[in-house]
């Protein structure tokens, strides 16, 4: 294939067409911030945190779901987006009510790893402290939109790769949740098959198996990149 | 250099941030060098002196944290809020998403160890809790955070070092961030 | 159906209507209604009837005539002369002295209760004379519900020369010559885009068209929809066969039954005298077309969730690019207009590009229709060329402010637009000048503001507004939108810093460049004008620090 040239950061880079900002960046070990995407399901731009700035566009774009063009020249470190970066992951944290201290993700949680990463050591706006249910109605697993980010990385892996399309969104604005079937309890989705992927998916201590104690959750999103992968090669 | 003066606070919190700062150690030696411990917890002090640092523990909960902090703010130079609690809430804002009053009912009436008799204290002289629990910024000024539920006592010892000896401290430079 | 057929059709509707001496139009448009329209328009067309004179006097329901906070309104044609609140009451009074005495009502008449003289032949009243009506033509005039009426002013004349007389291309470039651009709000130029679609190979292209017009204080595309559906659907149907699309969707607001049920009903009209269908007007272009109703959800007039949304999914935006043109409908190429575009398209069609251009600035082509509201005289639709003033829209036409009070600022682009104060009174009202204030074009709506408004409150409405309406896809809007509204609240209660204001404009600034889509992009615009014009009015209510 033919490849074309992109300036990444003031570096010149030869890479394939149709791939993405983000996917190039990876590959070249620059990193991109996220929180939505997971390799291996459908990018949807939400988070906000992998946005550059591409020359001759005065609008920030989503490194997920823009492509690379010829010659493209792309900026991933400018202050601005920095600052935007820190904003968005206070704003993750202000939402809803993430107390670390007593999270079984604490230590291994992809939130807590943003804000390391974004240097935020405290939340400049008010947290909004809504109510949220947890959910326990599963034999196993556990829901605790406290700790959901609305990633909606659950939802797609639920409807792409087990097709079984348990999740949804319900709502709009500060008031949207993820739902299991129509909004019923998620023990008694006739949808579910408890595979456990969207456990895995999740990136936070939003969706967790019962028998885990604080901090204890280990989370392996890889699996869910590499299941997508050996579908492929047997297709 | 003159000693500074150093006070550490407990408002609204669990005190595992001080026990955390006694995990620093013998390195309690090196504060001690540069610094007189003039308030704490674990010093008895009745009225909050002027000092250097106020190292600051735990959120603003009631009309008397409230009281304190402002006070604490007019007598100290840099105000320190220490641990999560201070900087975000934390477990004392889980309280937040209920009314107080439901708060109330379950603890002192509802609970199992009352057997049903319980009655929610109400006596002039108790303090009284504030609808929400805010962290420290949202009342004063803060001039520095460490996060952590605890910090870590190397995280403690660095931040109170550098102050002391009229450093700033950069929390991620140093790769001492952490919540939880 | 052929087009010489349809020609015979047109004629005989042209015919019949040479042989009335007169038309009585009720406006039935959804203003009127709610104030009783349709009962006048009953008992005029019985007392029509036992009077014997149905046979010179035709008394139909027409769409908005502008005026709408004077309605009822009846128009008496060929004189044009309006009368305003007709009841069940004073309706005798016209059928006695203007219909039957051929003398016109000086107290009833449009406006009679403010203007010293008004106007026998409303064209010369102020209100319309400052006008010129290109997308609202015949709105008002005739019988949105007869596809028959549409015939008699030279409807579907433009679908049958741009069938039989131009190549898809030409079509395009008349659109292009005309300088034509969105009238959604954003003002992409509609050519451009037109050609964009054109230009990608599908074996399956969509045509959408946008009503799903939810601005507060905004009804123009309520209107035509309502008053002129054929107009939107001629317009569509150009543009299906100017881009190679078999299928066009309306999309329409649920919160507008009216127009929904019109629309259907013109659409069954249109296809039975196949002006839709297959092999339209015995050519070789095929086109179908179907209403979709909105659910009620703000952000689906965006287009990418406007899509999602028809194809049954949340109504939710997608990041572009890919633009709608290149993946749009079920991933194919996809042209996406507002109402009122699709609304100029006929007379672009039927006189040329050029005619069109020559209305309005250099920039901005055309007219534009605009909802007047607020404290304003005269609320209601009208449509100005493009460059017309904002003092010539509040004060000539609109009749000033209520009450004599203090103009002190427009609002135009709704939520996503921003506030214009009274020293920028003379800004003329195109794409670029609205901008350059802060401001934007929008779809339309112009809510007019006296003394009495706080401008705080002003943008925290707006801001509750999108809070509400957010989809909650993207972090900047979802979260974002709630922290500046909780913020503005704490300001305009009087209890916030110098910090809250800096944090303010802060996430203002954020949201505006982060957000997904235009939802987000927009809502703080109500916030940074007003922040830019009346910033002292936010500082006096700034806590002093202690």
């Amino acid at each position: 294939m033919n490849k074309i040239s992109v300036t990444i950061d003031e570096k010149k880079f030869d890479v394939e067409p149709q791939k993405t900002i983000l996917e190039v960046c990876r590959e070249n070990g620059i990193e991109i911030l996220t929180m939505c995407h997971l390799k291996g399901i459908i990018d949807i731009g939400a988070c906000r945190l992998c946005l550059v700035e591409v020359e001759g566009i005065n609008k920030l774009l989503s490194a997920c779901t823009t492509k690379v063009a010829p010659n493209m020249s792309i900026k991933t470190t400018t202050d601005r987006i920095k600052r935007y970066q820190r904003i968005t992951t206070e704003l993750f944290f202000a939402e809803r009510n993430h107390v670390c201290a007593v999270c079984v993700s604490n230590g291994k949680c992809e939130l807590q790893n943003l804000g390391y990463k974004v240097e935020l050591d405290h939340i400049r706006y008010p947290h909004l402290f809504p109510q949220c249910e947890v959910d326990t109605s599963h034999p196993w697993y556990v829901m605790d939109h406290n700790r959901c980010i609305m990633c909606t990385r659950c939802v797609r892996v639920c409807n792409e790769v087990e097709g079984a399309h348990n999740w949804d969104v319900m709502n709009r604005g500060h008031q949207v949740r993820i739902i299991s079937d129509f909004n019923t309890p998620w023990g008694q989705s006739t949808t579910c098959t408890s595979c456990g992927k969207c456990l895995h998916a999740c990136p936070t201590g939003a969706i967790w198996p019962k028998a885990i104690v604080q901090g204890q959750l280990e989370k392996n999103p890889v699996m869910v990149t590499e299941l997508v992968e050996r579908r492929k090669m047997k297709l | 250099m003159s000693k500074k003066k150093l006070a550490t606070v407990w408002l609204g919190g669990c005190s595992g941030c001080h026990m955390s700062l006694l995990d620093i150690d013998e390195r309690i030696l090196d504060v001690a060098k540069l610094a007189d411990i003039v308030k704490s917890p674990v010093v008895d002090g009745k009225e909050f002196p002027e000092v250097d640092i106020a190292l600051v523990e735990g959120s603003v909960t009631s009309d008397e944290h409230h009281r304190e902090i402002l006070h604490i703010r007019k007598h100290c130079k840099t105000l320190i809020a220490f641990g999560d609690c201070a900087v975000m809430t934390n477990v004392t804002g889980m309280r937040n998403y209920f009314d107080l009053k439901d708060v109330f009912e379950t603890s002192y009436v509802h609970a199992i160890s009352n057997d049903h008799i319980g009655l929610v204290p109400d006596h002039p002289s108790l303090l009284k809790l504030n609808d929400k629990v805010v962290p420290l910024q949202e009342v004063v000024k803060v001039d520095f955070v460490i996060p952590g539920c605890p910090p870590d006592a190397d995280t403690i010892f660095y931040v109170l070092f550098e102050f002391l000896n009229d450093r700033i401290p950069n929390l991620s430079e140093a790769k001492k961030l952490k919540y939880g | 159906m052929n087009r010489h057929e349809l020609q015979a059709i047109v004629e005989k509707a042209k015919d019949k209507h040479k042989q009335m001496k007169h038309k009585i139009c009720v406006c039935c448009g959804a203003g009127c209604i709610s104030s009783g329209s349709e009962e006048v328009l009953k008992k005029l067309q019985d007392e029509i009837k036992t009077r014997g004179l149905d046979k010179e006097i035709e008394v139909v329901p027409s769409g908005c005539m502008g005026p709408c906070n004077q309605g009822p309104l009846v128009k008496h044609l060929p004189e044009n002369t309006i009368y305003q609140h007709v009841n069940c009451e004073n309706l005798d009074r016209i059928i006695q002295s203007q219909i039957v005495e051929g003398k016109p009502i000086e107290d009833m008449l449009l406006f009679a209760d403010s203007r010293e003289k008004p106007f026998v032949n409303a064209s010369e009243d102020p209100f319309f004379k400052k006008q010129l009506k290109i997308a609202l033509k015949d709105c008002g005039d005739i019988n949105p519900e007869e596809i028959e009426d549409y015939f008699a002013v030279g409807g579907y004349q433009a679908l049958d020369k741009a069938l039989f007389r131009m190549s898809p291309e030409e079509v395009i470039s008349e659109v292009k010559q005309s300088r034509i651009r969105g009238r959604g709000g954003a003002g992409y130029p509609t050519g451009l885009k037109w050609e964009t679609v054109y230009k990608y190979v599908s074996p399956q292209k969509y045509v959408i068209c946008n009503g799903d017009e939810g601005d507060p204080g905004a009804f123009m595309d309520r209107s035509v929809l309502e008053g002129n559906p054929h107009r939107i659907i001629e317009g569509m149907t150009i543009a299906g066969y100017a881009i190679g699309a078999s299928k066009g969707f309306a999309y329409i607001r649920g919160e507008y039954p009216l127009a929904i049920k019109r629309f259907e009903q013109a659409i069954k009209q249109a296809t039975k005298h196949g002006l839709l269908g297959k092999n339209i007007l015995g050519s070789e272009f095929s086109f179908e077309m179907e209403v979709r109703i909105g659910a009620g959800a703000f952000v689906c007039g965006e287009e990418t969730a406007l899509i999602a949304s028809i194809e049954g999914k949340r109504g939710t935006p997608k990041p572009r690019p890919p633009f709608p043109a290149e993946s749009g409908l079920w991933g194919k190429p996809t042209l996406i207009n507002n109402v009122e575009s699709f609304a100029a398209i006929a007379p672009i069609i039927q006189n040329d590009g050029e005619w069109y251009s020559e209305t309005g600035t250099a920039k901005s082509a055309g007219t534009k229709v605009f909802a007047l509201a607020g404290k304003i005289n005269y609320s209601g639709l009208i449509e100005v060329p493009m460059g017309t003033t904002l003092r010539e829209v509040v004060f000539e036409i609109g009749g000033g402010i209520q009450g004599g009070g203090e103009f002190k600022a427009a609002q135009t682009g709704g939520p996503s637009g921003g506030c214009i104060p009274a020293e920028h009174l003379d800004v003329k009202m195109d794409y670029e000048s609205l901008t350059s204030l802060g401001s934007i074009m929008g779809s339309g709506g112009l809510i007019v503001m006296d003394q009495s408004s706080d401008m705080v409150d002003v943008a925290r409405f707006f801001m509750e507004f999108c809070m509400d309406e957010s989809c909650g896809k993207c972090v900047p809007c979802r979260v974002g939108t709630k922290m500046m509204h909780d913020l503005l609240q704490k300001i305009y209660d009087g209890k916030a810093s110098q910090i809250d204001l800096d944090r303010l404009e802060e996430l203002a600034v954020y949201v505006k460049e982060t957000s997904l889509c235009g939802l987000g992009g927009s809502a703080p615009n109500p916030l940074l004008s007003t922040l830019r014009h009346f910033r002292q009015e936010y500082e006096s209510k700034i806590l002093k620090e202690a």
